[in-house]
């Protein structure tokens, strides 16, 4: 088992200036710079409208913002020099109205990070299980924290056919196991890594399934655990769910996840989102109730 | 010796194809039954042997007890396969569409000898040809199951995307089946096939090398691409007085 330093189940996961323990649920806000990403496609593709779409999800209590300009899915190429027009501009823009709030790039491409990095991002989201090398060094080179996730192998914006896993969730421990220590090795502060199963990424519903039940495994590594389940495929699956009536199989699986260990939870519904997190945390006994009279007059 | 291919049966290889894989709700119950069909066919031919042959990472054959392993597929629903490589250069678990035409075979009831034949997805057409030929002069009387697909690139939707070559290379699949001009299948283009994640080219030169001239008879059931792979169902059977010798 790797050593994950500062990180870990006690540990601290730093982001921008803070630092969060691990009974922290930290929710990170979706917004996308793209006119095609497969949930309300386009809805956020103008930068005014990117911009409230901030301003509402730091006022629902979103902890992370995480900006990307590339759908996850296959379709027109987008090249660097597009994709650093459509994001970097607009972390800069959230940078200055925010000063002290997480900033997350969700890129794979080393030289799209360091410019949202230079432009004030504090995480770099690759999605695609590094697949970019040299993300590690971006990351260590701007002292900004990286997303370890499991893609299956696949290559950026491919879809998974006929994926088989002798065992998923040991594939995913792995993976995300050895670019955790690739980070490391490249300079990134342990305390700033994280890794992420990436749920419907180079898996089946079935999959998708099995890493939820034993999300705890992967909690176990020490590792912070982000999961990014919103709206997703398998939760359609799940429920013959259109994309529009994924919310509470989200809401349900966010509930279960953060029960098994993950720590960071990416997001549209942050409001929703923030009850469900609550809820856990009460139950857990991390947080008290907002109010507790019930009974007590 | 004689060859003494009886009669083929040409299915697609999607896990879905399997029904504890696809959950509560009926997936695809027309290509299903439609493999089903094709199955009976051939078993009605009461062949000595029933060889299933589907491509995988490397040619080899798999003991007749093999299946497929269903939880690499979806864990937490079902047990493990079973099976070992006699000879499959040294990976473990039986392929994908092999240990679904094993699975046809099940679900008809099948329990005569059965010959798992893997076929390697980067066998050129002259070597899937030739254990084409092998397959069919072993001297029994044989049926052939074919497990094999199309491209996985025909539609925005599909699993690998659009491209916009795959639905010539897969009418051309077609029309060769169709006209029972195998020797057409012979001549697609392996690189281009593997761009299009066309998996089934392999087994389906196998085919025709099992069945050289005179043209079989054929029968197609079922060609559509619902989700945007085309899966196509064929029944061939060597023309009247010509079984058997060649």
């Amino acid at each position: 088992m790797s050593d994950p330093g500062q990180g870990g189940p006690q540990g601290v996961l730093r982001l921008g200036r803070q630092a969060f323990g691990p009974d922290r649920l930290l929710v990170m806000a979706i917004v996308n710079r793209t006119p095609d990403s497969f949930y309300q496609p386009g809805v956020t593709w103008d930068p005014t409208a990117a911009m409230e779409r901030v301003h509402v999800v730091v006022g629902e209590g979103a902890d992370i913002v995480d900006i990307g300009g590339v759908p996850a899915r296959p379709g027109d190429e987008v090249e660097v020099s597009e994709e650093i027009r459509r994001i970097v501009p607009f972390v800069a823009a959230v940078r200055d109205a925010y000063p002290d709030l997480i900033i997350s790039a969700d890129t794979w491409r080393h030289e799209v990070a360091r410019e949202a990095c230079a432009a004030g991002a504090d995480l770099i989201n690759d999605t695609w299980g590094g697949w970019d090398a040299r993300l590690g060094e971006v990351a260590a080179e701007f002292g900004a924290g990286l997303v370890c996730s499991h893609a299956g192998g696949l290559p950026p914006r491919t879809r998974p056919f006929r994926v088989a896993y002798a065992d998923v969730v040991d594939d995913v421990r792995r993976t995300t196991l050895a670019l955790a220590e690739r980070a490391v090795a490249a300079g990134v502060e342990p305390a700033r890594i994280m890794i992420d199963p990436a749920h419907d990424f180079g898996k089946n519903t079935w999959h998708s399934l099995e890493v939820t039940r034993r999300l705890a495994e992967l909690a176990a590594t020490g590792w912070p655990v982000l999961v990014s389940l919103s709206n997703k495929d398998f939760v359609g699956e799940t429920l013959d769910a259109p994309l529009d009536e994924r919310v509470a199989g989200t809401l349900a699986t966010t509930a279960v996840s953060a029960w098994l260990g993950a720590r960071v939870f990416r997001v549209h519904q942050v409001r929703e989102t923030r009850h469900a997190l609550s809820m856990v945390s009460a139950i857990r006994g991390d947080t008290p109730p907002a109010l507790a009279v019930r009974g007590l007059a | 010796m004689p060859a003494t291919i009886a009669a083929a049966a040409l299915c697609p290889s999607p896990p879905l194809l399997c029904p504890q894989l696809t959950g509560r709700r009926p997936v695809l119950p027309e290509l299903r039954a439609a493999c089903a069909e094709v199955v009976g066919r051939l078993l009605g031919q009461d062949p000595d042997v029933v060889v299933v042959v589907g491509p995988g990472a490397a040619t080899g054959t798999w003991d007749a007890g093999s299946r497929l392993d269903l939880s690499a597929l979806a864990p937490g629903i079902a047990e493990g396969g079973r099976g070992t490589a006699i000879a499959d250069g040294g990976r473990s678990g039986v392929p994908l569409a092999v240990g679904l035409g094993a699975m046809l075979l099940d679900q008809a009831g099948y329990l005569g000898p059965r010959h798992l034949q893997a076929v390697g997805r980067d066998e050129t057409a002259g070597a899937c040809a030739k254990l084409g030929a092998e397959l069919a002069g072993s001297g029994a009387r044989t049926a052939l199951l074919v497990m094999g697909d199309g491209s996985a690139r025909r539609t925005l939707k599909a699993p690998g995307y659009l491209d916009p070559r795959a639905a010539g290379f897969d009418s051309g699949v077609e029309r060769a089946i169709r006209a029972g001009d195998l020797a057409a299948l012979l001549e697609l283009d392996q690189a281009l096939a593997r761009d299009l994640m066309a998996t089934g080219r392999p087994a389906w030169q196998v085919l025709a090398g099992a069945l050289p001239a005179p043209a079989p008879a054929t029968e197609v059931l079922y060609c559509d691409d619902p989700f945007g792979v085309a899966y196509l169902v064929a029944y061939l059977r060597p023309r009247e007085g010509e079984e058997g010798t060649r």
